[in-house]
């Protein structure tokens, strides 16, 4: 509103002034050329073939295009792994909200403002880490004769030493631990946001607090939920870095599947389809996802608006 | 009157959740600090590998500095996460001024593809960017001036994710201001460019120093862009050590991996100093460094 009044008023700026999104041009141009096209090209090539050495040899071909390679794509050994890959996961992402929920309430409502500072930063500190090096740590953590192992056997937790490494359990630890902070974050700045004042009326108005904690703190920390369950579940179903530094032959992800076309098989077009049917199956459970939420949502609203008829 | 009333009634019964939740959380610190103790641990083991503990020794930080090629690659690593976090953060700070201040028809698809790149996963933009270079080659094969091909191809590739973020960020925090500043800057006759440089900026620095802080660590991290762009001898560090996996590694990765840790604990330090001295709230700092 402002901003049109004052241009109105002084046309000799208003003359300078260039179009409204010339600021965003560079970006534009950049995502234009460096992520529109390039994924493009995927799409494009998921359609052609390796040509075999007869016809020259090289990555791709694209001079016939057909539906081949999804057909590739769907063999057996490639919907197991993809299977793996959807229930590490959705389990990863599940056991991150778990873990990180209560962390975040606790830090959001029960710590002295004076600390929270302080421990917020601490959760950071391990995200600042390189990815990679934090993955390789776990390595040690959990090694059959390591400190870890030895120690629990020691004290008697355990009969026998730790023999995580290179199995599916390892590969669940690493991505939780590599996921979390991206799902504390956001939950934590959706809890502070939340007035304290609504969760005492609630409370004076006569609920329980389990009753405050289901109907007014979870709804009220709803975007930072699905905010969490996004930056989490993304990343960690295209991840294959963790699976294969912890989960040995047990950690082949999808991710690492195109990774193999693409840097050993030399079959772009493989690859190609089978990054493109990644993505179409990571859209898929956001939407499934998505449809369960909306459909828990109606039903706990109809359950209500029963109570409310009933107490009136 | 709610809080007189409700406090002592509180403090009456020990809180079991309050306790519960204490102790959970606590848990949760030990194990997200679990790995981190042992890095820092293991390199000082006296072992030839990383992974096995074998006695207390500092040689590692000697080798580590006679190991021309974790030199080689630490010192890449650093010039490429410099350089991307430059493009990162000037088309980031331009898109996030043009959101918050212009927007209009273009900000909707704007954003489509900011989110988009956003949530593609990282396997897929590093085929993307691997099949493009290769097709369009010139300076993504044969470089710019002092710079290779394979360098170039890691700034552009590594800034493409952390350019969104701080365009977000940037966004965000400049929405938080009325345009009125600006606009009493222009109606005193301050040219756009000085309107920018002495009003916008000011207002919008903490955001570009979180922004670019966060693209200098997603840089430095990268793995899976990396290793499908990178040609060799411009290979950085977080690829050396992913190969270095397949095979033993040696615990010079670790003590490279303490130096670097230090050196992020030093860096975020003063961030979160300089955004204090810029009358942040502790809160606020948080929240900006982690780009909320």
């Amino acid at each position: 509103m402002t901003t049109a009044t004052v241009a109105a008023a002084s046309p000799t700026r208003r003359r300078r002034w260039v179009p409204r999104f010339a600021l965003s041009v560079p970006s534009w141009v950049w995502y234009l050329f460096f992520f529109v096209i390039p994924i493009g090209y995927i799409v494009f090539y998921s359609f052609g073939y390796k040509p075999g050495l007869l016809e020259g040899g090289g990555t791709i071909a694209t001079d016939k295009l057909s539906l081949a390679n999804y057909g590739d794509a769907f063999d057996e050994t490639f919907l197991t792994v993809f299977r793996r890959t959807l229930e590490v996961a959705v389990l990863g992402t599940l056991l991150c909200l778990l873990i990180a929920f209560p962390l975040s309430y606790w830090l959001a409502t029960k710590v002295a403002p004076k600390w929270r500072g302080l421990l917020l930063a601490l959760v950071i500190v391990p995200f600042w880490t390189s990815f990679l090096v934090r993955t390789l740590a776990w390595r040690i953590v959990l090694a059959q004769d390591g400190f870890l192992s030895n120690l629990l056997v020691d004290v008697g937790i355990r009969d026998s030493q730790l023999s995580l490494l290179d199995t599916r359990t390892a590969v669940q630890i690493g991505v939780v631990y590599n996921y979390l902070p991206l799902m504390i974050f956001p939950l934590f700045v959706a809890l502070d946001r939340l007035d304290p004042a609504l969760r005492e009326a609630s409370k004076d108005l006569g609920a329980g607090r389990l009753k405050t904690f289901t109907q007014v703190t979870v709804p009220l920390a709803m975007p930072g939920l699905v905010a969490g369950l996004l930056l989490v579940f993304i990343p960690l179903a295209g991840d294959y870095i963790t699976a294969s530094v912890l989960g040995g032959a047990a950690g082949n992800m999808a991710g690492a599947l195109v990774a193999t076309q693409f840097l050993q098989n030399q079959n772009w077009a493989l690859g190609s389809a089978m990054a493109i049917v990644l993505i179409g199956t990571i859209l898929v459970a956001l939407l499934v996802a998505a449809a369960l939420g909306l459909l828990g949502r109606t039903l706990i609203r109809r359950r209500r608006s029963v109570e409310v008829v009933v107490s009136t | 009157m709610t809080a007189t009333v409700a406090v002592p009634h509180r403090r009456r019964r020990p809180d079991g959740v309050r306790i519960a939740l204490t102790v959970f959380s606590t848990l949760v610190f030990v194990f997200l600090f679990l790995p981190i103790v042992f890095v820092i641990a293991h390199s000082f083991t006296d072992s030839n590998a990383w992974l096995v503990w074998d006695g207390f020794s500092t040689r590692w930080y000697g080798r580590l500095f006679d190991n021309e090629n974790l030199k080689q690659v630490i010192r890449n690593s650093l010039k490429v996460a410099f350089f991307s976090t430059i493009i990162a953060t000037v088309l980031g700070t331009l898109a996030g001024v043009a959101l918050a201040r212009r927007p209009g028809k273009w900000t909707t698809p704007f954003l489509v593809i900011v989110f988009l790149i956003l949530v593609t996963p990282e396997i897929v933009d590093a085929i993307g960017f691997l099949i493009w270079f290769v097709e369009i080659g010139s300076v993504f094969s044969d470089g710019i001036g002092p710079f290779t091909g394979g360098e170039v191809r890691l700034w552009v590739g590594q800034s493409l994710f952390s350019s969104a973020v701080v365009t977000l960020i940037v966004r965000a925090r400049l929405a938080g201001f009325d345009e009125s500043l600006e606009e009493a800057a222009a109606d005193l006759g301050a040219t756009p460019a000085r309107v920018f440089r002495q009003i916008t900026l000011p207002l919008i620095f903490p955001a570009v120093l979180a922004g670019a802080l966060l693209a200098f660590t997603f840089s430095l991290d990268n793995t899976i862009i990396a290793s499908f762009v990178s040609i060799s001898g411009s290979s950085t560090l977080p690829v050396y050590i992913f190969s270095s996996v397949r095979s033993v590694p040696k615990p010079d990765i670790g003590a490279a991996a303490t130096l670097m840790f230090a050196l992020t604990i030093v860096a975020l330090a003063l961030v979160a100093l300089v955004l204090r001295r810029s009358g942040e709230s502790t809160e606020q700092v948080a929240a900006t460094l982690t780009g909320g």
